[in-house]
């Protein structure tokens, strides 16, 4: 059972408020020179279908409702992954005045990867790292 | 009442549920790779040998998700629907020849051509009223985009199976399988390219790939379902394929047929049939990644102004050549 | 075309008296001050005077007890700006909605921002900030602090205040977004449908509003450089190159030559990987999945040249004030100009592609159709412009960096349909390799950057570039210190965003997502 979710990741990718530069390196990820199809890792569009959340750029005022709304539309067990500089703290933009902050502040996260955009390796990086820690027993974040 | 081993045998193992099972997840393995390969990548490579166990591991990870039912939805229906339509599509397969004879022993009829197109209009429906139960409403959109495409392709379908049917005389699969000495595709090629365009639009893929068109409405009817029914619904769609691709082959390329060289014919049977089916999925997926994808009014033109009248001069043509083979009062 | 002069001589002529006093904006653009009333006359006789002229934005700026309304128009190829001061106390000001439908979102996002009233506007509703921000609290005017606005909390119901349509019954409520598999960014398009035809559009943007303008107040100018490069990843030279270009205008530095070309070339290279990305993208809308990996895998030679050139591959950060930061490296040109060749020898496959597929086709022609008056009326820019027929090219018309030394041409193409406009990006992107080889080999020696002063004289300037998706605007005003006292940010898609309502209406719900990415948006851009 374990084996199944480690071999069939799907995600869901989300732009809370980002710069778009995170976004098309996520995009990147399913074009043939990185392909992460290899792992199993489907692009799903719903949020129902997925298991793993990958969140880009900063939480704003507008996104933060239904970032939460979609967060709890995912069935367990989920996982949140925060992928650049903007997500996990808040980045360039920390204290302008219709953002929140990092995804931290509204959902639970599980992995942090930096960057400003991080190169998609960097991202496959974090992914991998993720479902390592799924394989020594991690359970996902209820919360 | 005693158990006829060798029928459970058949019914639940060989040729029956486990090897179309285990037969479809190959079968949507060997079209993911396609897809792959054609659009410069390798699809799945990890999991088990070149990533033929990718499949079975997205369904059973659907098995173990939690199940989520929103509130508003019809539940009977939401709930059953995906099963009872992969049920179906698995019965269906009953019908046809696989290994040489049935699943089940004589349980072909004349008329079962008619019975199976039947249930596979019955299967597609419970997948738009799949939709329909989850008060989404790109659900409702996805749904309703099923149902005008397929009731409007069933009609061409059925002319175009007509036309082996004639020329075999029977409207029984396994008889119109069997009496292809030289397959029906040879004899009647333009049968057999529309009943692939036509079977491209029963099964949903581009360039007729409208009610599952990511960009529009989500994942239209599959939206709201998580879990078990999910994976039954993608396992649903994924016998879909196979069953239409069956169908293709017992009537146009002579079903398990095939010349036997030495040991069972069975195996041998077996065998020609994978084999003819995996060519017939090659074709529908290649044409699958060299198209984009029409709008549903596109879908409704292309099915009403051109491939109803081609389907009908087909039948007359294939009408035609059956008389010259087989002529009249002979 | 008329000149400026005339069009000058004529609002003298026509206002007398109305007028208040006259100057200049850096870099010698004219500015006119007149009486409130006066500014929806002075709009008129402009357009009156330049038929293909259009409003470029309206900037609010905070002087104090008055609020300063400055209406850039775009005529003559450059820009003239009207002014109007509007009291804080009794902020009201007449609508130009009536005679420019394309002020539109500007009015909207400045009554938001500052709390300026316009009367007599069709729809005055929140732009850019979120339904449920406190009333009467505006973020751009200076005694508003970050520290004064209430938290938020935090639930997952439903936000109050989506609008109301016409309460007739058979029509069906879609909403697109803010998380739709079509749109890689939050925003919200909700579509009134009857069966598969959409009656009505009401685009929400704002969803990835981070206030910028605000923040940039409390930056320093090389800082803020940083900070308006992340307005939006995939054009962020472009941000970089008009904000340093502004600055330099107030400044009066001049750019060593050999700076000026390697902006060309970084800008250049912007250009084409954001063509393709949207090509790529374009193909995922119409379902054309293969399309979108070839376009994609043909991209990655692009940001590998940037990455060799910037060190990182989106997000170049390689334009300063006074010049660029790195200098090329002599051993990697041979190279690139490799690569770009086997580009251009890709482009015309993807050529004939776009040209003689018949799905394709069947997908894009004629759907999403912007006539050019329509494109006159609503004063779009960029490719969405070029594609109806309209001649205007930021380069060209005002060229910047070194566009003036390097020969290219702009492409227009007359069909106002979405082929058209992914025509014309699939054009440029073979002007573009064309520009780079050009300033490859013609690279002039010399520094790359020059010492520039620590603090920025008072002064206001303006300055232009042309983005991938169009005419890029930035208004800088400094008062001495620091920190700039304004910045002013118009970019493309902003200006856009009303023809998308004109393109959806009346087509059917499946042409939705296929004609919005012809018009290439960018929210990030348009929300800041």
């Amino acid at each position: 059972m374990k084996w199944a979710r480690l071999k069939s990741p799907w995600v869901l990718h989300f732009n809370s408020g980002a710069c778009n530069a995170c976004d098309i390196e996520v995009v990147a990820l399913l074009t043939p020179r990185y392909d992460i199809e290899r792992f199993g890792i489907l692009l799903e569009p719903s949020p129902r279908h997925a298991d793993i959340l990958l969140t880009t750029g900063v939480v704003t005022r507008q996104c933060a409702d239904r970032l939460k709304r979609i967060y709890e539309q995912m069935p367990e067990p989920k996982f949140v992954v925060a992928i650049g500089a903007c997500a996990c703290s808040g980045g360039v933009f920390e204290g302008n005045y219709n953002v929140i902050g990092g995804v931290d502040k509204v959902i639970p996260v599980d992995v942090y990867i930096p960057g400003c955009p991080p190169k998609p390796e960097a991202i496959i990086d974090g992914v991998v790292k993720l479902l390592k820690s799924i394989e020594g027993g991690k359970q996902s974040d209820k919360r | 009442m005693s158990l006829d081993l060798n029928f459970v045998f058949r019914v639940l193992v060989f040729p029956g549920f486990t090897f179309i099972l285990l037969f479809t997840m190959f079968c949507d393995w060997v079209e993911r790779k396609i897809e792959a390969r054609m659009q410069n990548r390798m699809g799945p490579v990890y999991t088990g040998p070149a990533g033929v166990l990718q499949p079975l591991a997205d369904f059973i990870k659907l098995l173990t998700k939690e199940d989520i039912v929103p509130f508003n939805v019809k539940n009977f229906v939401f709930r059953f629907a995906p099963i009872v339509s992969f049920s179906i599509f698995v019965f269906s397969f009953a019908f046809l020849p696989i290994d040489g004879v049935n699943v089940i022993f004589g349980s072909n009829f004349e008329g079962d051509l008619i019975l199976v197109l039947t249930l596979v209009s019955i299967a597609n429906f419970l997948l738009f009223l799949s939709g329909w139960s989850s008060t989404n409403p790109y659900s409702a959109v996805g749904a309703t985009r099923v149902l005008t495409q397929l009731l409007g392709y069933d009609i061409p379908l059925f002319v175009l199976a007509l036309a082996p049917a004639f020329l075999a005389g029977s409207l029984s699969i396994s008889t119109i399988a069997n009496v292809q000495y030289i397959p029906f595709a040879f004899l009647i090629p333009w049968a057999f390219a529309l009943f692939i365009i036509t079977l491209q639009a029963e099964l949903e893929k581009d360039p007729f790939d409208v009610p599952h068109a990511e960009t529009e409405i989500v994942a239209g009817y599959e939206t709201e379902y998580t879990g078990r029914r999910l994976a039954f619904l993608k396992l649903a769609k994924d016998v879909q394929i196979v069953l239409g691709a069956a169908i293709a082959v017992e009537l146009f390329l002579g079903g398990p047929y095939g010349p036997v060289f030495y040991g069972s014919s069975d195996v041998w049977y077996t065998l020609w049939f994978v084999l003819k089916l995996l060519v017939v999925i090659v074709i529908t997926e290649y044409l699958t990644c060299i198209f984009a994808r029409l709008r549903i009014d596109q879908v409704l033109v292309v099915n009403w102004k051109l491939l109803l009248p081609l389907a009908f001069l087909s039948l007359v043509a294939a009408v035609g050549v059956g008389l010259w083979l087989n002529p009249l009062g002979r | 075309m008329t000149n400026v002069d005339e069009v000058m001589k004529a609002l003298s002529d026509l206002l007398g008296n109305r007028i208040i006093k006259t100057r200049t904006l850096q870099p010698e653009k004219s500015y006119i001050h007149v009486q409130t009333g006066a500014h929806k006359d002075a709009v008129r006789i402009m357009l009156e005077q330049d038929k293909e002229a259009g409003i470029s934005v309206i900037t609010g700026v905070d002087l104090g007890e008055t609020i300063e309304l400055m209406y850039h128009i775009r005529a003559c190829g450059t820009i003239i700006t009207i002014g109007a001061e509007v009291p804080k106390k009794d902020a009201k000001i007449a609508s130009i909605t009536d005679i420019v439908p394309g002020a539109n979102f500007h009015e909207r996002e400045v009554s938001d921002l500052f709390g300026v009233t316009f009367e007599g506007h069709p729809n005055p509703k929140r732009l850019v900030l979120p339904e449920d921000w406190p009333e009467n609290v505006f973020p751009l005017r200076k005694e508003v602090s970050v520290a004064n606005i209430p938290s938020k909390i935090i639930n997952s119901e439903v936000s109050k205040g989506e609008k109301q349509f016409s309460s007739e019954e058979r029509l069906v409520n879609i909403v697109l977004g803010p998380q739709h598999p079509a749109l890689i960014e939050p925003e919200k398009f909700s579509l009134k449908v009857e069966g598969e035809i959409v009656r009505e559009v009401e685009p929400r943007i704002g969803y990835v509003h981070r206030g910028i303008e605000k923040a940039a107040e409390s930056r320093t100018y090389l800082q803020d450089i940083y900070l308006v490069e992340r307005i939006c990843g995939i054009c962020n030279a472009c941000h970089a190159a008009c904000f340093c270009q502004t600055v330099e205008a107030i400044m009066g530095v001049i750019v060593p030559p050999r700076a000026r070309y390697l902006r060309t070339i970084i800008l250049e290279l912007n250009r084409i990987h954001s063509h393709m990305l949207l090509l790529g993208h374009a193909g995922l809308e119409i379902g054309y999945e293969t399309l979108f990996h070839y376009m994609w895998r043909d991209r990655e030679p692009i940001m590998d040249i940037v990455e060799a050139l910037t060190g990182n591959r989106v997000v170049a950060s390689f334009i300063t004030i006074g010049g660029v930061r790195r200098d090329w490296k002599e051993e990697d040109v041979p190279k690139i100009k490799a690569e770009l060749a086997k580009l251009k020898e890709r482009l015309s496959f993807y050529k004939s592609l776009f040209e003689s597929d018949s799905t394709l086709k069947m997908r894009t022609r004629n759907v999403g159709v912007l006539s050019k008056q329509d494109a006159l009326k609503l004063c779009v820019v960029g490719p969405v412009a070029r594609g109806s027929g309209v001649n205007m090219d930021v380069r060209r018309d005002e060229p910047y960096a070194a566009y003036n030394e390097i020969p290219f041409n702009v492409i227009t193409y007359n069909e106002g349909d979405s082929w058209a406009r992914l025509m014309v990006r699939l054009d440029e992107i073979g002007e573009s390799i064309n520009i780079i080889q050009y300033a490859l080999d013609h690279l002039p020696s010399g520094p790359y950057r020059v010492r520039v002063p620590r603090t920025v004289p008072a002064g206001e300037a303006i300055g232009r570039v042309e983005a991938p998706r169009g005419e890029l605007f930035y208004y800088v005003k400094s008062n001495g210190t620091a920190y700039p006292e304004r910045v002013k940010v118009r970019t493309p898609t902003f200006a856009n965003i009303p023809s998308f309502v004109r393109i959806a209406e009346g087509g059917n719900i499946a042409d939705v997502p296929a004609s919005f990415v012809s018009l290439d948006p960018c929210f990030s851009c348009t929300d800041r």
